[in-house]
Protein backbone atom coordinates (compact mmCIF):
# COMPACT_ATOMS: atom_id res chain seq x y z
CA UNK A 1 0.00 0.00 0.00
CA UNK A 2 1.36 3.57 0.02
CA UNK A 3 2.70 5.79 1.96
CA UNK A 4 0.73 8.35 3.15
CA UNK A 5 1.24 11.91 1.57
CA UNK A 6 3.22 14.09 4.74
CA UNK A 7 2.93 17.59 3.55
CA UNK A 8 0.31 19.26 4.75
CA UNK A 9 -2.54 19.79 2.11
CA UNK A 10 -6.45 20.78 2.09
CA UNK A 11 -7.86 17.21 2.03
CA UNK A 12 -4.88 16.48 4.68
CA UNK A 13 -5.93 18.57 7.07
CA UNK A 14 -9.42 17.87 7.37
CA UNK A 15 -10.92 15.51 9.35
CA UNK A 16 -10.06 11.94 8.46
CA UNK A 17 -14.24 10.87 8.67
CA UNK A 18 -14.58 13.88 6.25
CA UNK A 19 -12.37 12.00 3.75
CA UNK A 20 -13.53 8.74 4.18
CA UNK A 21 -17.40 10.07 3.77
CA UNK A 22 -15.77 11.76 0.86
CA UNK A 23 -14.25 8.55 -0.65
CA UNK A 24 -17.16 6.68 -0.07
CA UNK A 25 -19.92 9.00 -1.65
CA UNK A 26 -17.57 8.72 -4.49
CA UNK A 27 -17.68 4.67 -4.21
CA UNK A 28 -21.75 4.71 -4.07
CA UNK A 29 -21.56 7.23 -6.85
CA UNK A 30 -19.28 5.12 -9.34
CA UNK A 31 -21.18 1.91 -8.44
CA UNK A 32 -25.23 3.77 -8.91
CA UNK A 33 -24.69 5.95 -11.69
CA UNK A 34 -25.46 4.21 -14.90
CA UNK A 35 -23.46 5.15 -17.46
CA UNK A 36 -19.72 5.16 -18.59
CA UNK A 37 -19.36 8.99 -18.78
CA UNK A 38 -20.92 9.40 -15.58
CA UNK A 39 -18.96 6.80 -13.62
CA UNK A 40 -15.64 8.21 -14.80
CA UNK A 41 -17.02 11.80 -14.33
CA UNK A 42 -16.88 10.92 -10.54
CA UNK A 43 -13.71 10.45 -11.30
CA UNK A 44 -12.24 12.87 -13.14
CA UNK A 45 -14.12 16.08 -11.15
CA UNK A 46 -14.18 13.93 -7.88
CA UNK A 47 -11.26 12.17 -7.14
CA UNK A 48 -8.64 13.64 -9.41
CA UNK A 49 -9.53 17.61 -7.98
CA UNK A 50 -9.21 15.67 -4.96
CA UNK A 51 -5.73 14.48 -5.47
CA UNK A 52 -4.70 17.56 -7.21
CA UNK A 53 -5.85 19.29 -3.71
CA UNK A 54 -4.09 16.92 -1.72
CA UNK A 55 -0.51 17.17 -3.57
CA UNK A 56 -0.79 13.51 -4.87
CA UNK A 57 -2.36 13.42 -8.13
CA UNK A 58 1.05 11.89 -9.74
CA UNK A 59 1.13 8.75 -6.93
CA UNK A 60 -2.11 8.57 -7.61
CA UNK A 61 -2.67 8.20 -10.97
CA UNK A 62 -0.01 5.86 -11.26
CA UNK A 63 -1.66 3.55 -8.53
CA UNK A 64 -4.89 3.70 -10.28
CA UNK A 65 -3.27 2.62 -13.18
CA UNK A 66 -0.94 0.06 -12.23
CA UNK A 67 -3.87 -2.06 -10.61
CA UNK A 68 -6.76 -1.53 -13.21
CA UNK A 69 -4.87 -1.96 -15.55
CA UNK A 70 -4.50 -6.02 -15.49
CA UNK A 71 -8.38 -5.69 -14.09
CA UNK A 72 -9.26 -3.79 -17.18
CA UNK A 73 -7.91 -6.34 -20.00
CA UNK A 74 -9.39 -9.18 -18.55
CA UNK A 75 -12.35 -7.35 -18.02
CA UNK A 76 -12.59 -6.53 -21.55
CA UNK A 77 -11.69 -9.98 -22.77
CA UNK A 78 -14.24 -11.93 -20.53
CA UNK A 79 -17.04 -9.64 -20.90
CA UNK A 80 -16.36 -8.76 -24.85
CA UNK A 81 -16.47 -12.78 -25.55
CA UNK A 82 -19.00 -14.11 -23.39
CA UNK A 83 -22.00 -11.14 -23.04
CA UNK A 84 -24.22 -11.80 -26.23
CA UNK A 85 -25.12 -9.31 -28.14
CA UNK A 86 -25.86 -8.36 -32.18
CA UNK A 87 -23.19 -6.09 -32.29
CA UNK A 88 -20.20 -8.45 -32.87
CA UNK A 89 -17.21 -6.67 -33.20
CA UNK A 90 -14.30 -9.78 -33.45
CA UNK A 91 -14.82 -13.54 -34.42
CA UNK A 92 -11.95 -15.56 -33.05
CA UNK A 93 -13.16 -19.51 -34.28
CA UNK A 94 -16.13 -20.07 -32.42
CA UNK A 95 -16.02 -17.12 -29.91
CA UNK A 96 -17.83 -13.72 -30.81
CA UNK A 97 -16.61 -10.30 -29.09
CA UNK A 98 -19.56 -7.98 -28.60
CA UNK A 99 -20.12 -4.36 -28.63
CA UNK A 100 -22.51 -4.96 -26.04
CA UNK A 101 -19.62 -7.08 -24.19
CA UNK A 102 -17.17 -4.33 -24.64
CA UNK A 103 -19.63 -1.49 -22.84
CA UNK A 104 -20.03 -3.56 -20.09
CA UNK A 105 -16.38 -4.23 -19.49
CA UNK A 106 -15.94 -0.59 -19.79
CA UNK A 107 -18.50 0.53 -17.06
CA UNK A 108 -17.66 -2.47 -14.69
CA UNK A 109 -14.02 -0.90 -15.56
CA UNK A 110 -15.46 2.61 -14.71
CA UNK A 111 -16.80 1.44 -11.81
CA UNK A 112 -13.64 -0.81 -10.39
CA UNK A 113 -11.39 2.63 -11.29
CA UNK A 114 -13.55 4.91 -8.98
CA UNK A 115 -13.58 2.37 -5.68
CA UNK A 116 -10.39 1.37 -6.30
CA UNK A 117 -9.53 5.07 -6.65
CA UNK A 118 -11.22 6.37 -3.90
CA UNK A 119 -9.45 3.59 -1.48
CA UNK A 120 -6.12 4.38 -3.45
CA UNK A 121 -6.32 8.44 -2.24
CA UNK A 122 -7.83 7.68 1.66
CA UNK A 123 -4.48 5.54 2.19
CA UNK A 124 -2.43 8.65 0.41
CA UNK A 125 -3.88 11.34 2.32
CA UNK A 126 -4.93 9.98 5.46
CA UNK A 127 -2.94 8.17 7.96
CA UNK A 128 -4.78 5.07 9.15
CA UNK A 129 -4.34 5.72 12.48
CA UNK A 130 -6.10 9.11 12.75
CA UNK A 131 -8.75 7.62 10.80
CA UNK A 132 -9.09 4.91 13.23
CA UNK A 133 -8.85 7.34 16.07
CA UNK A 134 -11.55 9.25 14.41
CA UNK A 135 -13.46 6.08 14.10
CA UNK A 136 -12.97 5.51 17.94
CA UNK A 137 -14.14 8.52 18.83
CA UNK A 138 -17.18 7.73 17.60
CA UNK A 139 -17.74 4.76 19.25
CA UNK A 140 -15.31 2.30 17.35
CA UNK A 141 -14.02 -0.67 19.88
CA UNK A 142 -10.49 0.39 20.89
CA UNK A 143 -9.49 -3.09 19.69
CA UNK A 144 -10.74 -3.49 16.41
CA UNK A 145 -9.13 -0.24 15.27
CA UNK A 146 -5.79 -1.79 16.83
CA UNK A 147 -6.10 -4.70 14.97
CA UNK A 148 -6.88 -2.51 11.33
CA UNK A 149 -3.53 -0.04 12.24
CA UNK A 150 -1.68 -3.58 12.82
CA UNK A 151 -2.47 -5.21 10.11
CA UNK A 152 -1.39 -2.24 7.80
CA UNK A 153 1.55 -1.70 9.45
CA UNK A 154 2.82 -5.61 9.61
CA UNK A 155 3.81 -6.26 5.74
CA UNK A 156 6.67 -4.51 6.37
CA UNK A 157 7.54 -6.42 9.75
CA UNK A 158 6.65 -9.70 8.36
CA UNK A 159 9.13 -8.87 5.09
CA UNK A 160 12.24 -8.21 7.91
CA UNK A 161 11.60 -11.12 9.71
CA UNK A 162 10.91 -13.36 6.53
CA UNK A 163 14.35 -11.77 5.20
CA UNK A 164 16.59 -12.70 8.38
CA UNK A 165 15.62 -16.16 8.78
CA UNK A 166 16.55 -16.50 5.08
CA UNK A 167 19.63 -15.46 5.82
CA UNK A 168 19.98 -17.57 8.79
CA UNK A 169 18.99 -20.72 6.59
CA UNK A 170 21.33 -19.99 3.64
CA UNK A 171 24.29 -18.81 6.49
CA UNK A 172 23.34 -22.91 7.40
CA UNK A 173 23.95 -23.87 3.47
CA UNK A 174 20.00 -23.90 2.22
CA UNK A 175 20.18 -23.27 -0.93
CA UNK A 176 17.68 -20.38 -2.07
CA UNK A 177 18.39 -19.12 -6.10
CA UNK A 178 18.03 -20.98 -9.45
CA UNK A 179 15.54 -23.53 -10.71
CA UNK A 180 12.03 -23.44 -9.45
CA UNK A 181 12.33 -26.65 -7.63
CA UNK A 182 15.50 -25.51 -6.22
CA UNK A 183 13.09 -22.24 -4.83
CA UNK A 184 10.51 -24.74 -4.10
CA UNK A 185 12.37 -26.37 -1.86
CA UNK A 186 13.73 -23.39 0.23
CA UNK A 187 10.08 -22.38 1.33
CA UNK A 188 9.37 -24.85 3.64
CA UNK A 189 12.05 -24.25 6.03
CA UNK A 190 11.52 -20.74 5.50
CA UNK A 191 7.80 -20.67 5.98
CA UNK A 192 8.04 -23.09 9.21
CA UNK A 193 9.80 -20.58 11.10
CA UNK A 194 8.46 -17.59 9.72
CA UNK A 195 5.35 -18.61 11.29
CA UNK A 196 6.38 -19.95 14.48
CA UNK A 197 8.29 -16.68 14.99
CA UNK A 198 5.17 -14.35 14.23
CA UNK A 199 2.64 -16.52 16.65
CA UNK A 200 5.14 -15.93 19.54
CA UNK A 201 6.16 -12.67 18.79
CA UNK A 202 1.92 -12.02 18.96
CA UNK A 203 2.19 -13.24 22.51
CA UNK A 204 4.61 -11.51 23.60
CA UNK A 205 3.28 -8.44 22.09
CA UNK A 206 -0.16 -8.79 23.65
CA UNK A 207 1.75 -8.88 26.86
CA UNK A 208 3.38 -5.79 26.46
CA UNK A 209 0.15 -3.78 25.21
CA UNK A 210 -0.94 -4.81 29.00
CA UNK A 211 2.10 -3.33 30.39
CA UNK A 212 1.31 -0.04 28.75
CA UNK A 213 -3.02 -0.64 29.92
CA UNK A 214 -4.30 -1.21 26.56
CA UNK A 215 -7.31 -2.65 28.44
CA UNK A 216 -7.39 -0.39 31.16
CA UNK A 217 -10.83 0.62 31.48
CA UNK A 218 -12.08 4.52 31.78
CA UNK A 219 -11.38 7.40 29.09
CA UNK A 220 -8.30 7.29 26.99
CA UNK A 221 -7.67 10.10 25.56
CA UNK A 222 -5.06 10.89 22.05
CA UNK A 223 -1.68 13.09 21.89
CA UNK A 224 -2.79 13.98 18.07
CA UNK A 225 -6.40 15.47 18.28
CA UNK A 226 -8.29 15.59 15.26
CA UNK A 227 -9.68 18.83 13.91
CA UNK A 228 -13.31 18.90 12.97
CA UNK A 229 -15.32 21.74 12.11
CA UNK A 230 -18.89 22.33 12.09
CA UNK A 231 -19.03 22.62 7.88
CA UNK A 232 -17.44 19.64 8.09
CA UNK A 233 -20.33 17.72 9.78
CA UNK A 234 -22.44 18.93 7.84
CA UNK A 235 -20.29 17.90 4.37
CA UNK A 236 -20.68 14.62 6.08
CA UNK A 237 -24.55 14.49 6.57
CA UNK A 238 -24.80 16.06 2.93
CA UNK A 239 -22.43 13.37 1.52
CA UNK A 240 -24.55 10.83 3.41
CA UNK A 241 -27.54 12.29 1.67
CA UNK A 242 -26.14 11.86 -1.29
CA UNK A 243 -25.34 9.10 -1.39
CA UNK A 244 -28.78 7.43 -0.66
CA UNK A 245 -30.26 9.28 -2.81
CA UNK A 246 -28.19 7.98 -5.56
CA UNK A 247 -28.81 4.48 -3.99
CA UNK A 248 -32.46 5.18 -4.05
CA UNK A 249 -32.06 6.31 -7.67
CA UNK A 250 -29.90 3.46 -8.82
CA UNK A 251 -32.90 1.39 -7.25
CA UNK A 252 -36.13 3.21 -8.51
CA UNK A 253 -35.16 4.88 -11.86
CA UNK A 254 -32.07 3.16 -13.16
CA UNK A 255 -32.72 -0.47 -12.52
CA UNK A 256 -32.08 -1.88 -16.10
CA UNK A 257 -28.67 -0.37 -16.24
CA UNK B 1 6.58 -0.56 47.92
CA UNK B 2 7.10 -4.42 46.95
CA UNK B 3 6.57 -6.71 49.87
CA UNK B 4 6.50 -10.78 48.85
CA UNK B 5 6.59 -13.53 51.60
CA UNK B 6 6.09 -17.16 50.51
CA UNK B 7 6.63 -16.94 46.95
CA UNK B 8 6.38 -20.00 44.78
CA UNK B 9 5.65 -20.55 41.62
CA UNK B 10 5.86 -23.42 38.99
CA UNK B 11 4.88 -23.10 35.36
CA UNK B 12 2.33 -25.28 34.13
CA UNK B 13 4.15 -28.55 32.65
CA UNK B 14 7.40 -28.24 34.80
CA UNK B 15 8.83 -30.21 37.41
CA UNK B 16 10.35 -28.17 39.67
CA UNK B 17 9.81 -24.14 40.98
CA UNK B 18 11.24 -21.24 39.15
CA UNK B 19 10.86 -19.54 42.52
CA UNK B 20 10.74 -21.57 45.20
CA UNK B 21 10.08 -20.35 48.69
CA UNK B 22 11.13 -15.94 48.27
CA UNK B 23 10.66 -13.76 51.22
CA UNK B 24 11.36 -9.99 49.75
CA UNK B 25 10.66 -6.39 51.11
CA UNK B 26 11.68 -3.42 48.74
CA UNK B 27 11.55 0.30 50.12
CA UNK B 28 10.47 3.64 47.98
CA UNK B 29 13.11 4.72 46.18
CA UNK B 30 15.01 1.62 46.54
CA UNK B 31 17.15 0.64 42.89
CA UNK B 32 17.65 -2.69 43.59
CA UNK B 33 19.66 -5.27 40.73
CA UNK B 34 18.79 -8.94 40.24
CA UNK B 35 21.64 -11.26 38.57
CA UNK B 36 21.64 -14.94 39.12
CA UNK B 37 22.37 -17.62 35.83
CA UNK B 38 20.05 -18.68 33.31
CA UNK B 39 16.94 -20.28 34.84
CA UNK B 40 17.53 -18.76 38.11
CA UNK B 41 13.78 -16.93 38.05
CA UNK B 42 14.95 -13.81 37.24
CA UNK B 43 12.57 -13.25 34.55
CA UNK B 44 9.64 -14.92 36.56
CA UNK B 45 10.30 -12.76 39.43
CA UNK B 46 10.12 -9.87 36.94
CA UNK B 47 6.77 -11.14 36.13
CA UNK B 48 5.49 -11.42 39.14
CA UNK B 49 5.95 -8.66 40.67
CA UNK B 50 4.18 -6.94 37.44
CA UNK B 51 1.05 -9.50 37.50
CA UNK B 52 2.14 -11.14 33.95
CA UNK B 53 2.40 -13.90 36.75
CA UNK B 54 -0.20 -15.93 37.27
CA UNK B 55 -2.43 -13.57 35.01
CA UNK B 56 -0.68 -14.59 31.47
CA UNK B 57 1.51 -17.46 32.41
CA UNK B 58 0.25 -20.72 33.28
CA UNK B 59 1.00 -22.50 36.71
CA UNK B 60 0.99 -22.25 40.78
CA UNK B 61 1.34 -19.39 42.56
CA UNK B 62 2.04 -19.79 46.12
CA UNK B 63 2.59 -16.94 48.22
CA UNK B 64 1.74 -13.19 48.80
CA UNK B 65 3.33 -10.54 46.44
CA UNK B 66 2.02 -7.15 47.16
CA UNK B 67 3.47 -3.75 44.76
CA UNK B 68 2.85 -0.50 45.02
CA UNK B 69 -0.01 -1.38 47.40
CA UNK B 70 -2.11 -3.53 44.82
CA UNK B 71 -2.05 -7.54 45.46
CA UNK B 72 -0.81 -8.77 41.92
CA UNK B 73 -2.87 -12.21 42.66
CA UNK B 74 -6.32 -9.65 42.38
CA UNK B 75 -5.23 -6.85 40.01
CA UNK B 76 -5.78 -6.72 36.47
CA UNK B 77 -2.30 -6.20 34.84
CA UNK B 78 -3.71 -3.14 32.76
CA UNK B 79 -4.91 -1.83 35.99
CA UNK B 80 -1.44 -2.35 37.91
CA UNK B 81 0.33 -0.77 34.91
CA UNK B 82 -0.15 2.73 35.72
CA UNK B 83 1.54 1.78 39.40
CA UNK B 84 4.05 -1.11 38.45
CA UNK B 85 6.01 -1.31 34.81
CA UNK B 86 8.17 -3.86 33.08
CA UNK B 87 10.47 -3.43 30.32
CA UNK B 88 11.54 -6.64 28.91
CA UNK B 89 14.64 -7.79 27.17
CA UNK B 90 12.99 -8.15 23.47
CA UNK B 91 12.17 -4.16 21.84
CA UNK B 92 11.20 -5.12 19.02
CA UNK B 93 7.90 -7.16 20.44
CA UNK B 94 7.34 -4.33 22.60
CA UNK B 95 6.39 -1.77 19.66
CA UNK B 96 2.66 -1.41 20.10
CA UNK B 97 2.67 -1.40 16.22
CA UNK B 98 -0.40 1.22 16.29
CA UNK B 99 1.47 4.46 16.33
CA UNK B 100 3.92 5.79 14.00
CA UNK B 101 6.11 7.47 15.41
CA UNK B 102 8.43 7.31 18.14
CA UNK B 103 6.58 10.10 20.36
CA UNK B 104 3.55 8.51 19.15
CA UNK B 105 4.62 5.20 20.25
CA UNK B 106 5.89 6.82 24.13
CA UNK B 107 2.62 8.52 24.62
CA UNK B 108 0.97 4.89 23.75
CA UNK B 109 0.16 3.91 27.20
CA UNK B 110 -0.26 7.80 28.25
CA UNK B 111 -3.59 7.85 25.91
CA UNK B 112 -4.53 4.94 27.37
CA UNK B 113 -4.26 6.16 30.75
CA UNK B 114 -5.96 8.88 30.09
CA UNK B 115 -3.37 11.86 30.29
CA UNK B 116 -4.51 15.02 29.55
CA UNK B 117 -2.49 16.06 26.10
CA UNK B 118 -0.33 18.54 27.08
CA UNK B 119 0.46 16.49 30.12
CA UNK B 120 1.09 13.55 27.70
CA UNK B 121 3.24 15.61 25.84
CA UNK B 122 5.23 17.07 28.50
CA UNK B 123 6.05 13.42 29.98
CA UNK B 124 6.28 11.42 26.82
CA UNK B 125 9.19 14.22 25.93
CA UNK B 126 11.07 13.89 28.92
CA UNK B 127 11.04 10.15 28.59
CA UNK B 128 12.84 10.83 24.98
CA UNK B 129 15.23 13.35 26.15
CA UNK B 130 16.33 11.18 29.21
CA UNK B 131 16.89 8.07 27.12
CA UNK B 132 18.52 10.17 24.37
CA UNK B 133 15.85 9.65 21.74
CA UNK B 134 14.35 13.27 21.38
CA UNK B 135 16.43 13.42 17.86
CA UNK B 136 14.21 10.82 16.85
CA UNK B 137 10.61 11.69 17.86
CA UNK B 138 9.55 11.37 14.39
CA UNK B 139 10.54 8.74 13.06
CA UNK B 140 9.32 5.17 12.85
CA UNK B 141 9.63 2.93 15.64
CA UNK B 142 10.24 0.28 12.85
CA UNK B 143 13.53 1.72 11.11
CA UNK B 144 15.32 2.04 14.75
CA UNK B 145 18.28 -0.10 15.31
CA UNK B 146 18.09 -2.47 18.21
CA UNK B 147 19.55 -0.50 20.45
CA UNK B 148 17.37 2.74 20.11
CA UNK B 149 14.65 0.47 20.51
CA UNK B 150 15.34 -0.91 23.66
CA UNK B 151 15.59 2.66 24.92
CA UNK B 152 11.99 3.21 23.17
CA UNK B 153 10.93 0.07 24.99
CA UNK B 154 12.41 2.01 28.40
CA UNK B 155 11.44 5.49 27.59
CA UNK B 156 7.43 3.91 26.41
CA UNK B 157 7.19 2.53 30.39
CA UNK B 158 9.01 4.79 31.70
CA UNK B 159 6.56 8.20 30.56
CA UNK B 160 4.27 6.24 31.91
CA UNK B 161 6.08 7.40 35.42
CA UNK B 162 5.06 4.00 37.65
CA UNK B 163 6.05 3.67 41.25
CA UNK B 164 7.66 0.63 40.42
CA UNK B 165 9.59 -0.12 37.34
CA UNK B 166 10.92 -3.46 36.66
CA UNK B 167 12.88 -4.46 33.61
CA UNK B 168 14.36 -7.58 32.71
CA UNK B 169 18.17 -7.45 30.76
CA UNK B 170 16.93 -4.11 29.23
CA UNK B 171 20.44 -3.00 28.05
CA UNK B 172 21.01 -6.51 26.58
CA UNK B 173 21.42 -4.81 23.06
CA UNK B 174 23.09 -1.03 24.13
CA UNK B 175 26.66 -0.34 23.65
CA UNK B 176 28.66 1.11 26.89
CA UNK B 177 27.17 4.54 26.27
CA UNK B 178 23.89 3.52 25.99
CA UNK B 179 23.94 1.17 29.15
CA UNK B 180 25.30 3.97 31.33
CA UNK B 181 22.83 6.33 30.09
CA UNK B 182 20.12 3.80 30.83
CA UNK B 183 21.42 3.33 34.63
CA UNK B 184 22.21 6.90 34.79
CA UNK B 185 17.92 7.33 33.97
CA UNK B 186 17.16 4.63 36.00
CA UNK B 187 19.31 6.06 39.20
CA UNK B 188 17.45 9.40 38.75
CA UNK B 189 14.22 8.56 38.83
CA UNK B 190 14.90 6.38 42.01
CA UNK B 191 16.69 9.26 43.46
CA UNK B 192 14.15 12.34 42.65
CA UNK B 193 10.48 10.58 42.00
CA UNK B 194 11.21 8.00 44.67
CA UNK B 195 10.52 4.98 42.15
CA UNK B 196 11.43 1.35 43.03
CA UNK B 197 13.41 0.03 40.63
CA UNK B 198 14.37 -3.61 39.71
CA UNK B 199 17.04 -4.50 37.01
CA UNK B 200 17.68 -7.91 35.97
CA UNK B 201 21.02 -7.81 34.40
CA UNK B 202 24.16 -9.83 33.84
CA UNK B 203 26.12 -6.38 33.60
CA UNK B 204 28.12 -6.62 36.49
CA UNK B 205 29.66 -3.94 36.56
CA UNK B 206 26.90 -1.88 35.88
CA UNK B 207 25.05 -2.89 38.42
CA UNK B 208 28.25 -2.98 40.90
CA UNK B 209 28.79 0.81 40.16
CA UNK B 210 24.92 1.77 40.13
CA UNK B 211 22.60 -0.32 42.10
CA UNK B 212 21.80 0.14 45.97
CA UNK B 213 21.49 -3.25 46.79
CA UNK B 214 21.70 -6.70 45.06
CA UNK B 215 20.15 -10.16 45.03
CA UNK B 216 21.41 -13.16 43.73
CA UNK B 217 18.71 -16.09 42.79
CA UNK B 218 20.14 -19.28 42.47
CA UNK B 219 17.65 -22.15 41.28
CA UNK B 220 14.54 -20.13 42.16
CA UNK B 221 15.95 -19.26 45.73
CA UNK B 222 17.46 -16.22 47.09
CA UNK B 223 20.61 -16.82 48.22
CA UNK B 224 22.21 -13.77 48.94
CA UNK B 225 20.72 -10.04 49.71
CA UNK B 226 22.88 -6.75 50.07
CA UNK B 227 25.39 -3.95 49.11
CA UNK B 228 26.90 -4.63 45.66
CA UNK B 229 30.26 -5.06 46.49
CA UNK B 230 29.30 -7.45 49.65
CA UNK B 231 26.97 -9.80 47.26
CA UNK B 232 29.62 -9.70 44.09
CA UNK B 233 32.35 -10.52 46.17
CA UNK B 234 31.02 -13.60 47.77
CA UNK B 235 29.30 -14.61 44.62
CA UNK B 236 32.51 -14.40 42.92
CA UNK B 237 33.79 -17.72 45.24
CA UNK B 238 29.78 -19.65 45.61
CA UNK B 239 28.83 -21.72 42.17
CA UNK B 240 25.90 -19.78 41.26
CA UNK B 241 26.80 -18.88 37.93
CA UNK B 242 26.76 -15.37 38.92
CA UNK B 243 30.35 -14.57 37.71
CA UNK B 244 32.62 -11.72 38.46
CA UNK B 245 34.01 -8.57 37.08
CA UNK B 246 36.92 -8.66 35.61
CA UNK B 247 38.13 -6.27 38.83
CA UNK B 248 36.90 -9.22 41.26
CA UNK B 249 38.63 -12.28 38.48
CA UNK B 250 41.97 -10.27 38.98
CA UNK B 251 41.87 -9.67 42.82
CA UNK B 252 41.44 -13.32 42.97
CA UNK B 253 44.32 -14.22 40.89
CA UNK B 254 46.12 -11.77 43.21
CA UNK B 255 44.87 -13.69 46.02
CA UNK B 256 45.96 -17.19 44.95
CA UNK B 257 49.49 -15.80 44.02
CA UNK B 258 49.77 -14.04 47.36
CA UNK B 259 49.87 -10.24 46.02
CA UNK B 260 46.83 -9.72 48.09
CA UNK B 261 46.18 -11.11 51.90
CA UNK B 262 43.78 -13.85 51.34
CA UNK B 263 40.99 -13.06 53.52
CA UNK B 264 39.52 -10.57 55.34
CA UNK B 265 38.81 -7.37 52.87
CA UNK B 266 35.99 -7.57 50.31
CA UNK B 267 37.06 -8.41 46.77
CA UNK B 268 36.90 -5.21 44.35
CA UNK B 269 34.11 -5.44 41.83
CA UNK B 270 34.83 -2.04 40.44
CA UNK B 271 37.84 -0.18 39.09
CA UNK B 272 37.72 2.21 42.07
CA UNK B 273 37.53 -0.61 44.33
CA UNK B 274 40.46 -2.09 42.67
CA UNK B 275 42.50 0.91 42.70
CA UNK B 276 41.49 1.55 46.08
CA UNK B 277 42.60 -2.21 46.92
CA UNK B 278 46.07 -1.52 45.32
CA UNK B 279 46.43 1.61 47.66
Amino acid sequence: MSEPVRRPSAIEALHPLTKLALMLAAVVAGAALPTIPAVLGVFVLLLVPLAVAGGCLRPFLRTCLRVLTPFLISLLLIQGFFTPGPTVLLRLGPFRYTLEGLLVGLLFSARLLVGMGAATLLMLVTRPDALMRGLVERGLPNQIAYIVITALQIVPTFQARARSILDAQRSRGLETEGPLTVRLRAFAPLVGPLILSSLMQIEERAIALEARAFNRPGRRTSLVALHDTRAQGLLRWALLAAALALVAARLVLWRTA
Amino acid sequence: MIAVSGLRFRYAGSERPALDGLDLSIGAGEFVGVVGANGAGKSTLCYTLTGYIPHFYAGTLEGDVLVAGHEVRRTPVSELASDAGLVFHNPFNQISGARYTVLEEVAFGLENLGLDPDAMRQQAHAALLATGLADLAGRSPFTLSGGEQQRLAVAAVMAMQPRVLVLDEPTSQLDPAGTRAIFEVLRSLARTRQTTIVITEHKLGWLASFVDRLLVLHDGQLVADGAPRQVLSEAATQPWGVGATNYTRAALEARQRGLLPSAGDLLPVTLEQALETLR
